[in-house]
């Protein structure tokens, strides 16, 4: 029998509008960043305000915003217990998501185009095989999963028509912490999966490159990728950390200076795409963020101590720093928007992508 | 500890014990850059009288130690225009810089004028381009004085260019720290964050490349990777840059005594060695003292993250900590 409290919440709900963005404050950016000896997920407005701050369990990596509904999805740093699913307009968490028996989410996630989906990266934790996991967002239970066509996959994108692009970073980890078990062996690729999982495409770098882990991605309008990679090998070397894929062809890899690539010391820590192709991927260590044309010329070099966290907004970009500042970042450099803010964690997206 | 911020030209009326990063500008980095950039010039001047490498080789080293006294910084004017890896295009594991070199030395001699020099692969530049023509492995395919005197004119102007930077800019960008209008610091803690940056990756770099590389494993040493072997500089430079980072230590701090005595130990057992090109890793012996070295720069890591960086009230950045 239908009780009374039951009956006039669903007949709410029918009458209601689904809960959007909106009911959120309409936040340009979700970021993950540690506040005192906590962390937070911040949605932030398109002048780097803040529109919401709301406590995660525990260091986040990356989140997976929904198209429509306001929620985020923030995944735990590797090796990933659990992912956290946040409902940005109350500020309840309400799911908490663990991978199966055996396996570990590998740091990001990505919903279907209509959002009755969600995707995750993962790994069999005891070998690093990777795998996609699948879960119905109405309720977060586990769906499947399908190979991710390689090892140790990071980043993923879904694309327009629904099928998605995965970067296989090609490093096999310790389970318990992180460890490096592969380096000499690597092979990463960047795989092209339909929804169901079939492998659709797939391309790797020269063997010179294969300790070149693939790990980010930014999408382009027509359906390319753009990706950045994290140096393995002899740390003597100089190598490309940018590249451009359309599936079916052969990645191109950045013409990037040396002298300006060696500020990057080896490693791209995001990369985001603006729609006219300009790319910017930023590297922490070096404490700098290159701009690259379309067609992988370099533009422009930009210092800035622990900058990271970077999303295409407007004709430019917005990056954020593990000191607090928010930056506004184009060809002719940073300007600052916000200061004093929280230690702003690796990555910085779009919220409702 | 209680820290000064001191305005720029305001008299220093402190006690001894006072250092900050003030310091570290006035007493280290900028007559670093004035000491690298008075050098290469006198390597230039010297260049245009003669080629004779007997002759300039002391010039050369007098350029390639002033180096050693700035090469710890990897930030401000040294980063832009590719400053850096035009001065020292080091390592090289492919050779990029011989071959490059060798194309100009065979070349046309337009791509010699300064500007078109320039413009040139930052790998046939600087100071170990300079050292292969002053000591060649084999005899040059050509005679090697004009690119010799092209080299060391370009190195002269990057050095002066880097200098400029500092004395026109920079180092005021640094000392007005947290003033309005200032967005390269924000604050006066993010000076501090960066020069304890250019330590921890200093030492890094004296570790994986000076040290590890030539080192190899027991069974595998590389010798052949030493820096500036031709040139008799490789014990050398692990000596120089270690003395150039204790000295940038004292400048930001006087209470770090282990950070010190950490240095002093590495550098009392480079000092030790008696082994100027690292020859020695391919014996049992010297490799033991050569790791034991290595071990000592990577104890002085550890340390510095432990004692300096709580005393700085500084770490390694958050995201260049622990990225993924």
């Amino acid at each position: 029998m239908t009780s009374r409290r039951g009956f006039l919440a669903g007949l709410a709900a029918l009458s209601l509008p689904l809960p959007s963005w909106a009911d959120a404050g309409s936040p340009d950016l979700l970021a993950a960043a540690k506040v005192g000896e906590g962390y937070h997920l911040f949605g932030l407005g398109a002048a780097g305000q803040t529109i919401f701050s709301l406590p995660l369990p525990a260091r986040g990596h990356a989140a997976a915003a929904h198209p429509s509904r306001p929620l985020a999805v923030a995944f735990a740093r590797r090796p990933g217990t659990f992912a956290a699913v946040i409902d940005c307009a109350s500020g309840a968490e309400t799911h908490r998501i663990t991978p199966p028996d055996g396996r570990q989410f590998n740091g990001h996630g990505a919903f279907s185009a209509g959002g009755e989906t969600l995707f995750t990266s993962e790994v069999v934790a005891a070998t690093s095989q990777g795998l996609i996991g699948i879960w119905r967002s109405a309720d977060f239970t586990r769906m499947g999963e399908f190979a991710s066509g390689g090892i140790g996959p990071h980043d993923l994108k879904r694309l327009a028509d629904g099928s998605l692009i995965v970067a296989n970073g090609g490093i096999q980890t310790d389970p318990t912490d992180r460890t490096k078990l592969n380096l000499p062996d690597m092979r990463p690729n960047l795989s092209h999966l339909s929804a169901d999982g079939t492998l659709l495409a797939q391309t790797e770098l020269p063997e010179a490159l294969w300790q070149n882990s693939i790990r980010h991605l930014a999408l382009s309008p027509d359906g390319s990728v753009a990706f950045a990679m994290q140096w393995e090998g002899d740390p003597a070397m100089i190598v490309p950390l940018l590249g451009r894929w359309s599936p079916g062809q052969d990645a191109i890899l950045a013409t990037t200076p040396e002298a300006e690539l060696a500020r990057m010391k080896g490693y791209a820590g995001s990369i985001a795409m603006t729609v006219d192709g300009t790319t910017a991927i930023t590297s922490p260590k070096g404490g700098v963020v290159l701009l690259h044309a379309a067609d992988g010329t370099h533009l422009a070099s930009h210092a800035r101590a622990d900058i990271c966290g970077v999303s295409a907004h407007a004709s430019g970009f917005i990056a954020t720093d593990g000191g607090g500042a928010l930056w506004a970042c184009d060809r002719a450099g940073l300007t600052l928007l916000a200061t004093g803010g929280p230690a702003w964690d690796n990555h910085l997206v779009p919220a409702g992508v | 500890m209680k820290r000064t911020l001191l305005a720029l030209g305001l008299a220093v009326v402190a006690s001894a014990a006072r250092a900050d990063y003030p310091e570290t500008v006035r007493d280290h980095i900028l007559p670093g850059y004035a000491a690298f950039a008075e050098t290469t010039a006198s390597l230039a001047a010297k260049a245009t009288e003669t080629c004779d490498s007997a002759l300039l080789e002391p010039f050369f080293q007098h350029a390639f130690d002033a180096w050693m006294g700035v090469q710890h910084l990897n930030f401000g004017p040294v980063e832009e225009d590719g400053h850096r890896l035009a001065i020292h295009y080091w390592p090289d594991p492919k050779a990029s810089g011989a071959k490059a070199q060798m194309a100009l030395l065979k070349g046309d001699p337009a791509k010699l004028a300064p500007g078109a020099f320039a413009q040139q692969s930052v790998a046939a530049r600087g100071l170990m381009a300079l050292e292969r023509l002053l000591f060649p492995a084999e005899p040059l395919p050509a005679d090697p004085c004009p690119l010799i005197r092209a080299t060391a004119t370009d190195l002269a102007a990057t050095a002066a260019a880097v200098n400029e930077g500092w004395k026109a800019g920079y180092g005021d960008t640094m000392l007005t720290a947290g003033e309005p209008g200032n967005t390269t610091f924000l604050t006066s803690p993010e000076v501090r964050q960066v020069l304890f940056t250019q330590l921890a990756s200093g030492l890094e770099f004296l570790s994986d490349n000076r040290i590890a590389r030539p080192l190899g494993t027991f069974d595998a040493p590389h010798p052949e990777r030493a820096e500036a072997r031709a040139s008799g500089r490789s014990l050398r430079n692990i000596l120089l840059a270690l003395q150039a980072m204790r000295r940038m230590v004292a400048t930001l701090t006087p209470d770090a005594p282990l950070t010190i005595a950490a240095f002093d130990k590495a550098i009392a057992l480079a000092a030790a060695m008696n082994d100027p090109t690292l020859a020695g890793v391919a014996t049992p012996e010297g490799h033991l003292k050569f790791e034991i070295l290595g071990q000592s720069v990577d104890n002085i890591r550890a340390v510095i993250l432990s004692e300096l960086a709580p005393e700085m009230d500084v770490g390694i950045g958050f995201n260049a900590a622990d990225g993924d």
